[in-house]
């Protein structure tokens, strides 16, 4: 409908998806020549060439960004005949305590910082290591690539209806596994906190894990062996060896890869929406989660409207870090 | 009842302020009457009417299809096309559909969707052809009609009720000594066979904290202590008044005492009744198709009375007529005439697991020889409560299963769960009256 930026959409799916977003880690091809006379006339071209998909991301980026921003100053309830303009009205009472949406807002923000600050560390650790130990010359290494990528294909419906019974507290086979080993067999996993975090958490990396491991895969690739037998004639063992040729090696891709799991990871709905239902209470429930139900379920698109561009500024002041603190170790 | 027959005389009287300032004013947001049905066939030239009903699953997407068939053979004049949407897409579409009018003619609707729909502007006022219909608050269950009332107007005929009632497995009464046939009717004699029970290592009813069902059964709870949900205008939650605090201490108290397990996830007391983990769950009339009972042998009863009075949550869905842009009034009489010809013919429905809303059909010894599992369902329809009619209610009502999860799971006592929830749907229903007004 018309929740604004595309990032803060209230979309289920948190893999991030674009091959636009790539665009960063490739580095400026800036030859010579194009400062020369010529470059307008290849600059214009250039921009011929990027005319059609400026249309597109104008049509359905822009437009509706801005088209959100203009719904976010008015009570607007797509319901009635009239959108009252109401100003700043809606990110006042963001920002008001006690009013109507401020404490479920920060509320769902907290539940989306405690999932992002959990989640993001180890999906970039676990797909690290992963993607290192594919990367030596082992029997299988295809085959094992395509099982820690296989439940990335799946859609977040199946993984949450698949999880939903494994992690039921009561008749769940988790639990039942447990309880076989003589661990406790009543953890409630799906319903209270902190396990509801551990379930959601461990769900998310579990589904989503096999797309960075295959793109810092591709990233360990293209890291020259020539600079290991380098190092390993200046005595590196294994360790130096990662900490100065395979991290630095892999900056541009980290980089890629760290801002993608961070923003996928801050647009988390459909995990806690089918498996914790946003509980207990509404502690497990997401920034998305509240903004659909707000926009979607209640009517509310002014007030949706409002917390999704306060989202997106978060989200970008976050973004905007990232990308210094990566530039600056790179300089 | 008294409330009701109270409610019942204003809406008369605001109805007849309305038809008056109606006949002032015919121009403006206010919904005409569906005004030009006459009796209950339709003669006027032959029209094709449009219906909208979210009937996706169970039994209903085989059951609807021969009934809109048979109508369209009987009646040489009209053609009905069914068109069932998922509930949701419902909600979404008809607001611009009906503007542009291209909305159904006539729809089915839930109980408290109804006023949202009316506040819109949405709907075609329902007294006129409540009235033509030959329909009184008396063919239906007591309180229904009302359920389908807004602001004094009628806007809903009913079509079906779903009552929550007390589903038991024997196997499990039976092996813990407990005889089936003397199913617990009250608190004491519930509270005795939970005990008895939790003896034999049995947890007996397992309480959770989410709509299906634990919201549910607390509203049961709360009305059989004497409370209701909202003040008579709707502007103010009264689900935190010492009926809703008892209400929820009982269910706590049923964890607390061991009798449930704690932190039980959603559908995991029926889940736990099909595998015989637990003797009751408290649950709607819908689970009488459940397929995976029958691996059980199992019985439905009235829920047992808690509480001072006897009362049960029942929810509703009701056919609406709609005011599309230029509605042409044949396509309403005809349609009209299609929501009579259905609730005679509803026997049926009670194959999706709802009960049909027409008493005449409902009270036919026929229907019971068919679904004997219904009986307990019907008996308990004279003191049944329905949804609250209420533009926007769903956002209040969402506040109560937040206090109901969170004292199940002992975040907070009942009765700061319940102030807490009472005090931001207060907050809500402001917003509500502020924006669709009445």
């Amino acid at each position: 409908m018309t929740l604004p930026p595309r990032r803060t959409s209230c979309s289920s799916r948190t893999k991030p998806s674009t091959v636009a977003n790539l665009a960063p880690i490739v580095p400026a091809l800036r030859s010579p020549r194009l400062r020369r006379a010529g470059g307008n006339r290849r600059t214009g071209i250039a921009y011929v060439f990027l005319a059609p998909f400026l249309v597109l991301f104008g049509v359905f980026v822009l437009a509706p960004a801005v088209y959100g921003l203009w719904i976010s100053l008015h009570n607007w309830n797509p319901l009635l005949p009239n959108q009252p303009f109401v100003g700043l009205d809606n990110y006042i009472q963001l920002f008001t305590p006690g009013s109507l949406t401020s404490g479920d807002f920060w509320e769902s923000m907290s539940a989306t910082g405690i999932f992002t600050v959990a989640s993001v560390p180890l999906l970039l650790v676990v797909p690290l290591a992963v993607a290192s130990l594919l990367n030596q010359k082992i029997k299988g290494g295809t085959v094992f690539r395509a099982i820690f990528f296989a439940p990335y294909v799946l859609g977040v419906a199946v993984i949450g209806v698949i999880w939903k019974y494994l992690l039921d507290p009561q008749v769940g086979v988790v639990n039942h596994v447990l309880g076989a080993f003589g661990l406790p067999d009543n953890t409630p996993w799906t319903v209270d906190v902190p396990w509801a975090w551990i379930s959601l958490v461990g769900v998310t990396v579990w589904w989503t894990l096999g797309f960075n491991t295959v793109i810092l895969l591709a990233g360990l690739k293209g890291i020259s062996p020539e600079l290991y037998d380098a190092a390993s004639m200046d005595g590196a063992g294994v360790w130096k060896k990662f900490t100065n040729v395979t991290l630095p090696g892999l900056r541009p891709v980290m980089m890629f890869v760290t801002t993608v799991t961070i923003l996928a990871s801050a647009n988390m709905f459909g995990q806690s929406y089918l498996l914790t239902k946003g509980g207990p209470g509404n502690q497990t429930r997401t920034a998305i989660m509240y903004i659909a139900d707000q926009g979607l379920s209640q009517n509310q698109m002014g007030a949706a409207s409002a917390m999704s561009y306060v989202l997106f500024a978060f989200l970008a002041v976050i973004s905007v870090i990232n990308f210094r603190l990566q530039r600056e170790k790179s300089n | 009842m008294k409330k009701q027959s109270v409610r019942r005389g204003l809406a008369v009287a605001v109805a007849l302020g309305a038809s008056v300032a109606l006949a002032a004013c015919s121009s403006g947001s206010a919904a005409p009457q569906g005004a030009g049905v006459s009796g209950a066939d339709y003669s006027g030239p032959a029209v094709t009417i449009s219906f909208w009903n979210g009937w996706t699953g169970g039994a209903a997407p085989v059951l609807v299809p021969k009934l809109v068939d048979q109508f369209n053979k009987e009646h040489k004049n009209i053609v009905v096309k069914n068109n069932p949407l998922q509930w949701g897409d419902i909600a979404a579409k008809m607001p611009l559909a009906v503007k542009a009018g291209k909305g159904p003619d006539v729809a089915v609707a839930h109980g408290d969707d109804i006023a949202t729909y009316a506040a819109q502007g949405l709907l075609l006022k329902g007294d006129d052809i409540v009235k033509s219909l030959g329909y009184q608050a008396s063919d239906f269950p007591d309180g229904l009609m009302d359920a389908g009332n807004y602001g004094g107007t009628q806007y809903g005929i009913p079509w079906s009720v779903t009552p929550m009632g007390l589903y038991v497995n024997n196997d499990v009464l039976k092996a813990a000594g407990l005889d089936p046939a003397n199913i617990p009717t009250d608190k004491d004699s519930y509270m005795k066979a939970l005990a008895a029970l939790k003896t034999a290592g049995v947890q007996g009813e397992w309480v959770d904290g989410y709509v299906f069902t634990g919201t549910f059964e607390f509203e049961s709870l709360l009305w059989q202590f004497g409370g209701d949900l909202f003040n008579d205008g709707v502007t103010k939650a009264t689900f935190n008044s010492d009926a809703g605090v008892q209400a929820l201490t009982h269910m706590t108290d049923v964890i607390k005492a061991g009798y449930s397990p704690e932190n039980v996830a959603q559908d995991g007391n029926i889940n736990a009744l099909v595998s015989s983990k637990t003797a009751f769950n408290w649950n709607g009339v819908w689970q009488t198709t459940n397929t995976a009972l029958d691996k059980v042998d199992w019985a439905a009863t009235a829920v047992p009375q808690i509480g001072t009075e006897k009362a049960v949550w029942s929810s509703s869905t009701h056919w609406m007529f709609m005011n599309n842009k230029g509605q042409d009034k044949n396509k309403t009489a005809a349609a009209a005439t299609f929501v009579k010809w259905m609730n005679e013919h509803s026997s049926g429905w009670a194959e999706t697991g709802e009960l049909p809303a027409n008493n005449k059909v409902r009270n036919d010894p026929a229907l019971l020889e068919k679904y004997p599992n219904l009986k307990p369902f019907l008996d308990e329809l004279p003191y049944a409560h329905y949804e609250t009619s209420a533009p926007g209610i769903s956002n209040a009502m969402a506040t109560i299963t937040t206090a109901v999860n969170e004292a199940v799971l002992g975040k907070k006592t009942p009765k700061e769960a319940l102030d807490d929830a009472a005090a931001k749907a207060d907050q809500l229903l402001k917003q509500n009256k502020a924006q669709y007004g009445g």
